[in-house]
C-alpha cells in the first residue's frame, strides 16, 4: 500500500454519494411509532412502590383508629399478692423451711389482714408492695445479671424482710385478739 | 434552467444562495415546530435529511433493509428527543449522530440477526442502489465487505469527513483506535481493490 494509493482511495471514498434515497417511503412507518400510544409508566417498580405506600398508609390509619379510640379510662386492677419464685441464680436456693413458713404466712394473711383496722391494714399492704416490686425488680435484673452476688444478697433480703413484715402481722392480729378477749 | 433565469434576469447562484438560506429558514421554523409536538414539520425535516440519513445508514451497514431500520429508528428516537436539540451542531451532524446511534445499537442488540444477515450477504452480492457508477461502484461493494468496526470508521472519516475525533466519539471509540481501524480498511481496501485495478 502507498501513500498514492491511499490519496486515490481518499478520492474516491469522497466522490462517493453521501446522499442516497431510499427505495420505499419509509416515513408511514415512522409516523405510525410517533402516534402510537406512550407506553403506561405503570411499571412493576411503581406498582411495588403504590403497594408499599397503601400498605403504610393502611396500617397507619387503623393505629390512628385504635389509638384514638382508645379513650376509655384506664381501669387500675389491684395487684393481687404474688409471691416471686423462691429461688434464684446458680448459688442461691431458698431453703424448704423457708418456703413452709412462707406459705403459711400468705395462706393465714388474708385471715389476719382482715383482723386489723383500714389504717394498719393499709400501711402493711402499702409495705409488702414495695417489698414485692423491689423483688419483681431484682428479679428481673437477674434474669440478665445471675451471677450477680450483691443482686442476689439484695434479693434475699428482701424475701427476709418480706417474712419478717408477714410475721409482725401475724404477732399483731394475735395480740389484738388476745386484748379483744380480755 | 440557468439560461432561463438568466433571461429572467436573475443571478442564478445568486437564486440557489437565496433557496438554501430557505431552506434553513424553513428547517429552523419547522425545528422548533417539532420541539412543539407538530408531526408535520417533522414530517419536513424527515424530508429535509432522510437522504443523508440513509446513505449514512446504508454506507455503515452495506444493507438496504438494515440501512431502512435504522433510519425509521433514527427518525424516531429524532422525534422523542426534539426538546433536546439545542442547536449547539447543525441539525444534520445531531441527526447523523442519533443514526450511528441506531446501527450500532441495532448491531449490538441484534447481534444474531446481524450475523444471518451478514451471512446472506457473503452468499449474495449485495446490490445496493447507491448511484455510484464504474470504479465508485466496485470501492462501494469493497466497503461493504470491510469487517464492522474498519467499515465504521472508514464511511465516517474518509466517506463522510469526519475527524478521528468526530468519529469516535460518535462510534464510542478511543481516537487512536479510529485510526488503527482506517490503517486497516485501507490496507483491506487496497487488497481488494488492487486485484481489479483501482485507478481511480
Amino acid at each position: 500500500m502507498t501513500n498514492e494509493f491511499d490519496d486515490k482511495l481518499d478520492r474516491a471514498a469522497r466522490q462517493l454519494a453521501t446522499e442516497i434515497a431510499p427505495e420505499r417511503d419509509l416515513w408511514p412507518d415512522i409516523e405510525a411509532a410517533m402516534v402510537e400510544p406512550r407506553r403506561s409508566r405503570w411499571t412493576p417498580m411503581f406498582a411495588q412502590a403504590a403497594a408499599v405506600v397503601l400498605l403504610v398508609g393502611a396500617s397507619s390509619a387503623i393505629t390512628y383508629v385504635t389509638v384514638k379510640n382508645d379513650n376509655a379510662p384506664v381501669v387500675s386492677i389491684e395487684p393481687e399478692l404474688v409471691f416471686e419464685q423462691t429461688s434464684f441464680g446458680a448459688n442461691y436456693n431458698l431453703g424448704p423451711g423457708f418456703q413452709d413458713a412462707r406459705n403459711s404466712l400468705r395462706a393465714e394473711l388474708d385471715v389476719e389482714l382482715l383482723r386489723l383496722s383500714p389504717e394498719a391494714r393499709a400501711n402493711i399492704q402499702e409495705n409488702l408492695d414495695l417489698i414485692h416490686t423491689a423483688i419483681s425488680e431484682i428479679n428481673a435484673v437477674l434474669e440478665k445479671e445471675p451471677e450477680n452476688v450483691l443482686l442476689q444478697q439484695k434479693l434475699l433480703r428482701a424475701y427476709r424482710e418480706e417474712l419478717t413484715l408477714l410475721s409482725r402481722v401475724g404477732g399483731l392480729t394475735r395480740n389484738v385478739t388476745t386484748r379483744n378477749d380480755i | 434552467m440557468e439560461a432561463l433565469l438568466t433571461m429572467a434576469g436573475s443571478d442564478y447562484s445568486q437564486v440557489m444562495a437565496n433557496a438554501d438560506t430557505d431552506i434553513a429558514v424553513d428547517e429552523r421554523a419547522s425545528i422548533l415546530k417539532a420541539q412543539r409536538s407538530d408531526a408535520r414539520a417533522f414530517e419536513t425535516l424527515y424530508r429535509l435529511h432522510v437522504d443523508k440519513i440513509y446513505g449514512l445508514c446504508l454506507r455503515m451497514t452495506g444493507n438496504v433493509s438494515e440501512a431502512e431500520d435504522c433510519t425509521q429508528e433514527a427518525f424516531i428516537q429524532a422525534w422523542k428527543k426534539m426538546a433536546k436539540f439545542r442547536g449547539d451542531s447543525a441539525f444534520a451532524t445531531w441527526l447523523h449522530r442519533i443514526a450511528v446511534n441506531a446501527v450500532l445499537g441495532r448491531i449490538r442488540k441484534s447481534k444474531r440477526e446481524q450475523d444471518r444477515i451478514q451471512a446472506v450477504s457473503e452468499v449474495e452480492p449485495v446490490r445496493v442502489a447507491t448511484g455510484d457508477t464504474g470504479e465508485l461502484r466496485d470501492l462501494a461493494k469493497a466497503i461493504d465487505r470491510l469487517p464492522e468496526r474498519a467499515r465504521h470508521v472508514f464511511v465516517l472519516n474518509a466517506v463522510y469527513g469526519y475527524s478521528h475525533e468526530e468519529a469516535a466519539g460518535m462510534l464510542g471509540i478511543a481516537a487512536g483506535t479510529s485510526k488503527a481501524q482506517l490503517h486497516r480498511a485501507r490496507r483491506l481496501l487496497s487488497q481488494q481493490l488492487e486485484e481489479q485495478g483501482f485507478t481511480a
